[in-house]
């Protein structure tokens, strides 16, 4: 496997073929992201009435539910995405480098998705533009809720000019393997490029990448999208100031998660086992132990702190949190996955891919199920629940599970047809491996021995 | 550092002061003349008014002044008004005057058209661990708060505070339903509209057609009166048109709730103004029940006249010769009268009550009878008789007082909702306050067993819990809950 040398030809694989798995994969996205925006359509015609959320307080419901913690999800999946891209690149962990700008499409696909859910979520989405917009300069000095969109867009164009510059290099590079139909989009791509704008390039990403590093604890996920429920103190689930750190634990868990799982795809549909190594999966499945334990820690530091001893408010929100099966089943999912890392990291016998594949499916559904059991458990016990409704009732409607899919599918349609125009690995990935090829043939015995 | 230094700092700072404050009125001015909301209210405006163009244009005026609690919000770096009116209308609650009658919930439904489950008022009972818990009602307007935390989180200032009344409203048009007023508002006193209303715009229109605003504008022209159209969140707003004067002069400060309140445990009024309805109460909550208590035990003044004919004009004589009158009644009536500033004076609620007990001491008067007399104050044990060599001091102020407490309780403590979690509602509570732990149980009057008339000409069943109505709405309601 490791053998093989990384050729030009195998990053050029998946947009120079064409096949029924592709076909049949893309038909069963479509069909996903269609039969929700479907759904979507209903709910516009007749109001959010077909979720099952309600008015917290006497209405007996829950005001915000599996669309805002799945948003939630898809941002931090988005920011984790493109804070190990950066990490990557200023830490010059060139080991990483092959998976790369497939965290940074994961970003912008997450980013989409969870942009996507603020307009489900709205009762008035037709309004986002005159009444965000048109307010704006008096809103971000005070809603969280402004503050993330801000971010969100920021993170949006940072991540889409990052990906697109380092575009450049490839296409223009590439140019004449890459189908003639893009002309357009590849003119484009490279308007105004000259060889002599690489090291500017490399330059301007290296301070891009440091951007992100330092903006992640301060506005992404450790920032903005807790503080929307951690700086509200009548909600004593969610108040807080360690949300901002345990928001970022998620998010890092969930994007190494979702990194695995769509490297792993595109290893086995277009031959890539030397170029997404078990090196890598066995290096990032790591790095999910690491920050899987991080996740826990700041769990057992919320759980313990909340119910040792009052105030009332707070233990009673904790002890209905310690107590619920989905809090349980969410945590055992994390725990389960850090005691297999630990354990494979000691004994590299017990590694293999498809393990690797289920404790990242493991991460992604036990922090899905937390953020959304987070966002509900607010409104279940507010400081001020003496109305005999609350507790209240929710459970996510079909039309909110189907959004789950949906959105699940746009991001698999977006990297089936991403995949399709540009290529997924970088073209500094397979230089670099090559040098390294060079230079270590002496480590393959080792390498063959990591092989499941 | 060097000397020079050391001069130039104070002067750099004082310069960069006077830098910072020519800015600020730049930004302030900027932000005025950028005001977002002009066409968008001004189509409202003609939306509503229909035909009534030169209301809609008088409206059209006002709104480049409803623009400036924003403006003023993001002057501050806060969502604290800092040019505030001269009015903050608020209430009082006298909670141990509640009987859970929910007359006041029915009102406001009828007065806004609500649907079912939406309960702008909610009326609760509750347990809280005492023995006792007969008493213990929560009665739950919105708390108008001065520093409303939906406001502040709000992303679009649909949810802003009026500048000339304090009244915290939602701008059904400018809302864009994204719900993170009613996440953190800490009272739970927001409702969404997550469906067509029931009742039309158009039917609101046509039953208020001689209203100006048809009890959905508001005077700058804003949509935030009534039942919330599809899609934006609603709650309490303590009635803007009506303190716009759109239902009345006489409607001016007063709410649907506290008119239809029996037991007249509301107090509204402006929270500025120390001879208003709720301030009035605040000073002298015994002195408030007792208005409202002898209200209903006075006698008419032709009864009371028809009575007196013929009888002697001393005390005793009076209170034998008259059916409904005894000592006890007229003992607070005068005490009342003792501890109140100008009795009887100025356009408060409570001064009804108070000129009803001045007619009864005027038909006294003219048949003979000198309150103030020392004889009568002695008698009635609202002024200490003197000693030989004192002269004789006028009424006791503290006798009265007991007096008042004796007829009609004091409250065992007022409080404002929450209060440490610095929201300044306005809302002042009289009765118990709910502990930590306490828990709504059945009130004596169900939810159920009250219909509200609206302005389609049909009636509803009030509903507790509105889940149960929205249930009816979710697709594929799995009868689980997370």
């Amino acid at each position: 496997m490791s053998t093989k040398t990384p050729s030009e030809e195998d990053i050029l694989r998946p947009i120079n073929t064409f096949t029924k798995k592709y076909v049949a994969l893309y038909a069963v996205s479509a069909l996903a992201l269609g039969a929700f925006l479907v759904a979507w359509a209903y709910q516009l015609q007749q109001g959010l009435i077909v979720t099952g959320l309600g008015d917290w307080g006497s209405g007996g419901g829950s005001t915000w539910g599996l669309y805002i913690g799945a948003f939630i999800w898809w941002v931090g999946i988005a920011h984790g995405g493109i804070i190990l891209s950066a990490a990557v690149r200023l830490l010059g962990m060139d080991r990483y480098l092959p998976v790369a700008r497939l965290a940074e499409m994961l970003t912008l696909a997450g980013l989409s998705a969870a942009g996507f859910y603020i307009l489900v979520h709205m009762g008035r989405p037709d309004r986002m533009v005159t009444s965000v917009l048109g307010h704006f300069h008096i809103t971000v000095n005070n809603s969280p809720l402004v503050w993330d969109v801000t971010v969100i867009t920021a993170y949006f164009v940072m991540t889409a000019t990052y990906l697109g510059l380092t575009l450049r290099y490839d296409v223009h590079r590439l140019r004449d393997q890459l189908p003639d139909y893009l002309e357009p989009v590849y003119k484009i791509m490279t308007i105004g490029y000259t060889e002599k704008e690489d090291e500017v390039i490399e330059q301007m990403v290296w301070w891009l990448a440091l951007a992100v590093i330092i903006m992640a604890p301060l506005l992404l996920h450790g920032g903005v999208i807790p503080w929307l429920f951690s700086v509200l103190p009548a909600m004593p689930a969610w108040t807080g100031a360690v949300q901002g750190p345990q928001f970022l634990t998620i998010a890092l868990t969930s994007a190494i998660s979702g990194v695995i799982l769509i490297a792993y795809a595109f290893r086995r549909a277009y031959d890539w086992e030397h170029i997404f190594t078990d090196d890598i999966f066995r290096g990032l499945l790591l790095w999910l132990g690491f920050f899987c334990l991080l996740f826990l820690w700041l769990q057992v530091q919320q759980v313990v702190n909340g119910s040792f001893l009052g105030p009332t408010n707070k233990s009673v929100a904790t002890d209905a949190k310690i107590g619920h099966p989905v809090y349980l089943f969410s945590m055992g999912l994390v725990s389960a996955t850090l005691a297999y890392i630990f354990a494979q990291a000691i004994r590299p016998s017990l590694f293999s891919k498809p393990r690797a594949i289920v404790a990242g499916l493991a991460v992604l559904t036990g922090t899905f199920l937390e953020k959304l059991l987070f966002v509900v458990e607010g409104f279940l016990h507010p400081t001020f629940d003496i109305y005999a409704a609350t507790p209240g009732e929710y459970f996510p409607s079909i039309i909110e599970w189907l959004s789950l899919v949906g959105t699940i599918g746009m991001v698999v349609l977006f990297f089936l047809s991403l995949s399709k125009m540009v290529p997924v690995v970088e073209l500094h990935a397979i230089e670099h491996l090559n040098e390294d090829h060079a230079h270590e043939d002496t480590t393959a015995a080792t390498e063959q021995e990591v092989k499941a | 550092m060097s000397a020079d230094d050391e001069s130039f700092h104070p002067l750099g700072h004082e310069a960069a002061y006077e830098e910072a404050k020519k800015n600020a009125g730049g930004f302030a001015e900027m932000l005025k003349s950028l005001g977002g909301d002009g066409e968008d209210s001004r189509r409202g405006v003609m939306k509503k008014m229909g035909a009534g163009a030169a209301v809609g244009i008088g409206a059209w005026g006002t709104t480049q002044g409803g623009d400036e609690p924003s403006v003023s919000a993001a002057e501050a770096g806060g969502s604290e008004t800092t040019e505030q009116g001269d009015t903050q209308w608020g209430m009082t609650i006298d909670l141990e005057r509640c009987d859970g009658c929910l007359s006041c919930v029915k009102a406001c439904a009828q007065e806004n058209n609500l649907d079912q489950g939406v309960n702008w008022m909610y009326v609760l009972q509750y347990e809280d661990g005492g023995p006792d818990s007969s008493r213990n009602r929560l009665v739950r307007p919105c708390q108008h708060c001065t520093d409303a935390p939906c406001e502040k989180v709000c992303p679009t200032t649909a949810r802003h505070t009026r500048d000339k009344d304090g009244l915290v409203l939602t701008d059904y048009d400018v809302c864009i339903g994204c719900r993170y007023c009613q996440v953190a508002c800490p009272y739970g006193v927001n409702y969404f509209q997550w469906d067509e209303p029931d009742i039309s715009t158009e039917q609101i229109e046509e039953a208020h057609s001689d209203t100006e605003g048809h009890m959905m504008t508001d005077e700058r022209g804003r949509w935030v009166d009534s039942r919330a159209p599809r899609g934006v969140m609603s709650k309490c707003t303590m009635c803007p048109s009506r303190q716009d004067g759109f239902s009345g002069e006489e409607k001016v400060g007063t709410s649907a709730c506290e008119e239809m309140c029996p037991p007249d445990a509301i107090q509204f009024g402006d929270m500025k103004r120390e001879t208003s309805d709720p301030q009035r109460y605040i000073d002298n909550p015994a002195r408030g029940r007792a208005l409202v208590e002898m209200n209903s035990s006075l006698p008419s003044t032709s009864g009371l006249e028809e009575n007196l004919s013929g009888a002697g004009s001393d005390l005793e004589s009076v209170l034998e010769a008259s059916e409904d009158l005894d000592e006890e009644l007229l003992t607070v009536m005068k005490a009342a009268e003792i501890v109140t500033e100008n009795f009887g004076e100025d356009d408060a609620d409570s001064v009804q009550y108070e000129e009803a007990i001045l007619e009864v001491f005027d038909v006294l008067a003219s048949h003979g009878l000198d309150l103030g007399s020392q004889e009568v104050l002695v008698e009635l044990e609202l002024a200490s008789e003197p000693d030989e060599d004192e002269e004789f001091e006028g009424a006791d102020e503290e006798a009265a007082q007991e007096a008042l407490v004796d007829y009609s309780g004091s409250p065992s403590s007022n409080f404002k909702l929450l209060e440490d979690i610095g929201t300044n509602p306005n809302v002042v509570y009289f009765g118990n306050e709910p502990g930590p732990t306490a828990h709504q149980t059945e009130t004596p009057v169900a939810y159920s067993d009250m219909e509200a008339d609206r302005a389609d000409g049909g009636s509803i069943q009030l509903v507790d819990n509105r889940k149960d109505v929205l249930d009816e709405g979710t697709v594929g309601d799995f009868g689980v809950s997370l």
